[in-house]
């Protein structure tokens, strides 16, 4: 297993990873997007030359005055077969360590389906996220998300 | 000196005003009030080119397509010497993704005025998309001079030259840019990020100590804002220095802030001249030392540990593994065997594992206590025995454990894949689906029961299941996926209509595949102007590298071989494109699809018509999405252009996949049957420098002779192409003598059988001789596959053989297993089977 800064070489295995996981889906130019705005803040999982994790993240970019700068996960998965190695946590550590240290970020957010009970797991008991708010009506489909956030402070 | 402007664009003051209103109103995007402020022009001056233009364009953003192209043209012939009327169809051209026609109308207007910045941007947004590098350098010199206050600019152009080869230029560019600069602020994300750019810039142009004095010194001023870059580049910079000692600090600090990165481990190692890739005696226990002192230092840290497997051998090896595999076993890591697999390119390697998770087996199977880590040595054990092609065995295991722990979606899942490795598909698919039906909410396990179905041709059953997770809005699951480009769908959807005949179907996927890889190299466009603006530069130079490539990532070359070969059987034989088409030869279910796709093709067509009156919506430059006008692909099957489209999937391989044997048969394949013959026998001429003794090549060379090229090929080639041929396959042996000879000399090879075979047949030896040959396939000494007779089977039907069906029933005895070899009213009662069971044992579907 070899966790590293994910590149424009990544880009498709992680759009294939995340299609075989999620429901919630983007088209490519969405991962260059993250990747050509924010190039230090994605990482990958990988093995044997094939992509098994990934992190897409990015900062905030809709800061209000009052609140801080802070990242955003847009999307974290791994494949269910490489479950149990803690990958969801390693690739999380060497996001948010970005976050802090280039762009000074206070706090890291993301979102999750309220029924997804396996990924709120993962945030709260692994990650340290904590449910801040419910956004109504976050998803196409009409269900709720939990805003979660970690302090990075 | 301004020149003086033409007559007929003059306008009078209050229409000029009222011109530069129109320009404003189209900049923010007020369409209709912008096309109010054309007509009023017109009105007066209906010939005023500039303002038809204008219009046509307003036109062409409120979605009246062709009746604004049509105005924009009709502005351009009344004033061809205007810079905006060539602006704006060069901007309807980019959008079309017309790129080398839009940058001929840029180059128009540049002439008429060469200074516009907004018209040299986009021109050298244009020069990148097609890779003019020395335009591109010419464009943002320009742009430069013009405008040195912008930062950008600087940026632009050192890229130019980068992508142009001319590093030391760019290096120069940089020196001069960091010169103007004043009051950089702290923090600064994007100089940091240019300055990293410098770096590198001093690393390829191998001026290692001056990059490191510019990234130590900006590091340590903390402009240089990326710590994870700099500790990097550091390393490497150290290193290629020789500076060994601090290297190895700086490569001991990445490992302690990623412990789970293997190239920092490589770096380390490589720094006291120790290559994982060659180890020698001397280095082996170098690093297995190396490796086990970072292991203790960080004991959360698994790749240390995985990689001194790689290097340890003999008793050392033993001892590791032992500890490596118990504790992943207690922990159960369900990708333990994929992790150590990779070892068993030693077979000594392999047997250590094999014994040690013997033993395990052993040990734990008397033990109560730990009834989840015999669980998961069961799992192991029926990997490693599958994986080394010892399926009963696998399969045996897999029923213990299933009959232990009847719930874990993996031994399903496993032994789906067992059975497919039997060439079980249907077995395959039913197992890997009650996986799924353990867990219904997760997206992995629907999406490998979706290609289980798909490899045992049930393309409706996959659908349905992949419905589960795709839009409920989209107009079938398949377009879903294909809307998000999902690759494994698009090749898995293909090749299961391609197994099954469809041809139009499977034509139609591969084509969806070219498509987004389309897309993909579309994509890049927009990051050219927008990188330089947010100066990640690096990152931005990696995504140029990477489209320059593109078309060598998996699913394209598979698609279009596959594309490829289908052109070539429909060229070769007009007979099958009929009977494809022909409405008799639909069964029952392709009829169903087929309507299904009409009417949701019809339905996608409806809500447009409403929509027709204009409005201020801005619809954008770019084309609507073309409608679905081939639901089932009959128009691909009925292109008369078969041939030149094979030949344009094959292009881009040539050049990114030129080590793959199967892209040179492709390309000859094609090649021979346009006339082309050099092309043809150069192809040939790669293919055997790859493989000389393939069996498709085998089969080439013989279609090759069999053409008589000679007397086929134009007669100013014809000294050119005797003299390949003579090279490539001598005329002092008979064709029927050479083929004999190449199957004495592969005679255990079935894929040379069948080769052999296939050549008989293009040497029109009698039927009786051709089936002859396959039978011996079931020699004892034949080192027999599903893949190739099934392959055999459909050449035999193919050829129209009356013992085809006989050949059948003995492949189907030989592979007991499999599915493959099944008639058409055994896969039907098997396909009944396969529902029932599924649906007596799992009564539940956990989604709703």
């Amino acid at each position: 297993m070899n966790i590293r800064l994910a590149t424009v070489d990544d880009a498709i295995g992680m759009q294939a990873c995340n299609l075989q996981n999620l429901p919630e889906n983007y088209t490519m130019r969405y991962y260059l997007y993250h990747l050509l705005t924010w190039p230090s803040l994605s990482y990958v999982a990988e093995e044997g030359g094939r992509i098994v994790g990934y992190i897409l993240a990015k900062m905030e970019e809709d800061v209000g005055p009052e609140d801080e700068p802070h990242g955003h996960v847009t999307s974290i998965s791994v494949l269910r077969s490489y479950r149990r190695l803690g990958l969801a946590k390693k690739l999380m550590v060497q996001s948010q360590e970005a976050m802090a240290t280039i762009y000074r970020a206070s706090y890291v957010s993301l979102h999750v389906r309220k029924s997804n009970r396996a990924a709120l797991g993962l945030y709260k008991d692994s990650l340290g996220f904590k449910a801040e708010d419910v956004e109504k009506k976050y998803y196409a489909d009409g269900e709720d998300a939990y805003a979660m956030r970690l302090s990075l402070k | 000196m301004a020149p003086s402007i033409p007559a007929k664009r003059q306008l009078p003051s209050k229409e000029s005003t009222l011109f530069k209103e129109l320009l404003t109103l189209y900049e923010t995007k007020q369409l209709k009030k912008g096309l109010k402020a054309a007509d009023q022009i017109l009105k007066k001056f209906p010939e005023h080119g500039e303002t038809l233009c204008m219009k046509g364009l307003l036109l062409t953003h409120m979605g009246k397509r062709g009746e604004g192209i049509e105005t924009v043209k009709k502005g351009i012939r009344l004033d061809i010497t205007s810079h905006i009327v060539w602006h704006v169809f060069g901007l309807i051209q980019k959008a079309e993704k017309n790129y080398e026609e839009a940058l001929k109308s840029y180059t128009q207007a540049l002439r008429c005025d060469k200074d516009n910045t907004n018209i040299l941007r986009d021109a050298a947004n244009l020069q990148t998309q097609l890779r003019l590098y020395d335009a591109l350098v010419e464009t943002r010199h320009t742009l430069l001079r013009l405008r040195p206050a912008l930062r950008q600019n600087w940026i632009g152009l050192a890229v130019a030259y980068h992508l142009n080869g001319q590093l030391s230029d760019a290096k120069q560019v940089l020196e001069a840019y960091e010169k103007t600069l004043k009051n950089v602020p702290d923090y600064d994300v994007e100089h940091s990020e240019v300055l990293l750019y410098h770096v590198r810039v001093l690393e390829d142009l191998n001026e290692f100590a001056e990059a490191l004095t510019l990234l130590d010194s900006n590091a340590k001023s903390r402009i240089i804002v990326d710590r994870r870059a700099i500790m990097e580049t550091r390393a490497r910079l150290l290193s290629k220095l020789r500076e060994t000692e601090e290297a190895e600090h700086a490569w001991r600090a990445l490992i302690e802030m990623n412990p789970d990165c293997t190239a920092y481990y490589s770096g380390y190692l490589s720094n006291k001249d120790i290559s994982l890739e060659s180890l020698t005696d001397e280095s082996r226990p170098q690093a297995l030392h190396i490796l086990r002192d970072f292991s203790s230092q960080i004991p959360r840290a698994s790749a240390p540990r995985r990689l001194a497997l790689t290097v340890a051998s003999g008793e050392e090896f033993n001892d590791l593994v032992k500890d490596y595999l118990s504790i992943r076993i207690s922990k159960g890591i369900p990708s333990l065997f994929a992790d150590v697999k990779a070892l068993y390119k030693d077979p000594v390697k392999r047997d250590i594992v094999e014994k040690t998770m013997e033993e395990l087996r052993e040990q734990l199977s008397s033990l109560a206590s730990e009834p989840t880590s015999y669980l998961w040595t069961l799992y192991f054990l029926a990997q490693h025995y599958s994986y080394l092609g010892k399926q009963s065995r696998a399969l045996s295991l897999l029923d213990e454990a299933i009959a232990h722990t009847p719930t874990l979606p993996e031994l399903y899942t496993c032994k789906g894949r067992v059975l497919k490795r039997s060439g079980d598909y249907l077995g395959a698919a039913r197992s890997v689906e009650d996986a799924r039906l353990l867990d219904g909410q997760d997206r992995f396990l629907n999406t490998k029961s979706a290609k289980y179905l798909l490899r045992a041709g049930l393309v409706e059953e996959a659908s349905q299941v992949l419905g589960l997770f795709t839009k409920k809005d989209a107009q079938s699951p398949g377009a879903d996926l294909e809307e998000m480009q999902s690759l494994l769908y698009l090749i898995e959807d293909g090749n299961a209509h391609n197994r099954n005949g469809n041809l139009g179907m499977a034509l139609k996927r591969y084509t969806a595949i070219q498509k987004v890889f389309n897309d993909y190299e579309d994509d890049q466009f927009d990051f050219h102007s927008y990188s330089i603006r947010k100066f990640t530069i690096l990152i931005y130079l990696n995504m140029i590298h990477w489209e320059d490539r593109l078309h060598s990532f998996p699913a394209y070359p598979e698609a279009a071989l596959a594309a490829s070969q289908i052109y070539v059987r429909l060229h070769d034989d007009p007979d099958l494109v009929a009977s494809l088409t022909a409405p008799a030869a639909l069964t029952d279910a392709e009829k169903k699809a087929k309507n299904k796709a009409k009417k949701a093709a019809h339905k996608q067509e409806d809500p447009k018509k409403a929509a027709n009156a204009l409005s201020n919506e801005d619809k954008g430059l770019e084309p609507e999405p073309a409608k679905d006008d081939d639901p089932d692909g009959t128009k691909l099957l009925q292109a008369t252009d078969k041939l030149e489209k094979a030949a344009a999937w094959l292009a881009p391989l040539t050049r990114l996949d030129k080590d793959n044997i199967h892209v040179w048969i492709a390309v000859y394949d094609v090649s021979v049957r346009r006339n082309k013959w050099l092309q043809a026998i150069r192809a040939l001429n790669h293919a055997r420098s790859l493989d000389s003794e393939h069996p498709e090549l085998h089969l080439r060379l013989v279609d090759l002779r069999k053409r008589d090229p000679s007397s086929a090929c134009a007669p100013a080639i014809e000294p050119a192409v005797t003299a390949a041929l003579q090279e490539l396959i001598p005329d002092e042996v008979s064709l029927e003598t050479y083929n004999s000879q190449y199957l004495q000399k592969h005679s255990t090879s079935p894929r040379a059988i069948l080769s052999c075979a296939r050549a008989l047949h293009r040497l029109e030896a009698p039927m009786e001789e051709v089936e002859n040959q396959l039978f011996t396939l079931f020699n004892a000494d034949v080192d027999l596959d599903v893949k190739t007779l099934l392959a055999a089977l459909t050449f035999l039907k193919e050829i129209k053989s009356s013992r085809a069906e006989m050949f059948g029933t003995s492949c189907d005895s030989r592979f007991e297993l499999s599915t493959a070899f099944k008639s058409q009213a055994e896969l039907a009662t098997l396909r009944h089977d396969n529902t029932t069971e599924s649906e007596a044992n799992q009564p539940e579907e956990t989604l709703g």
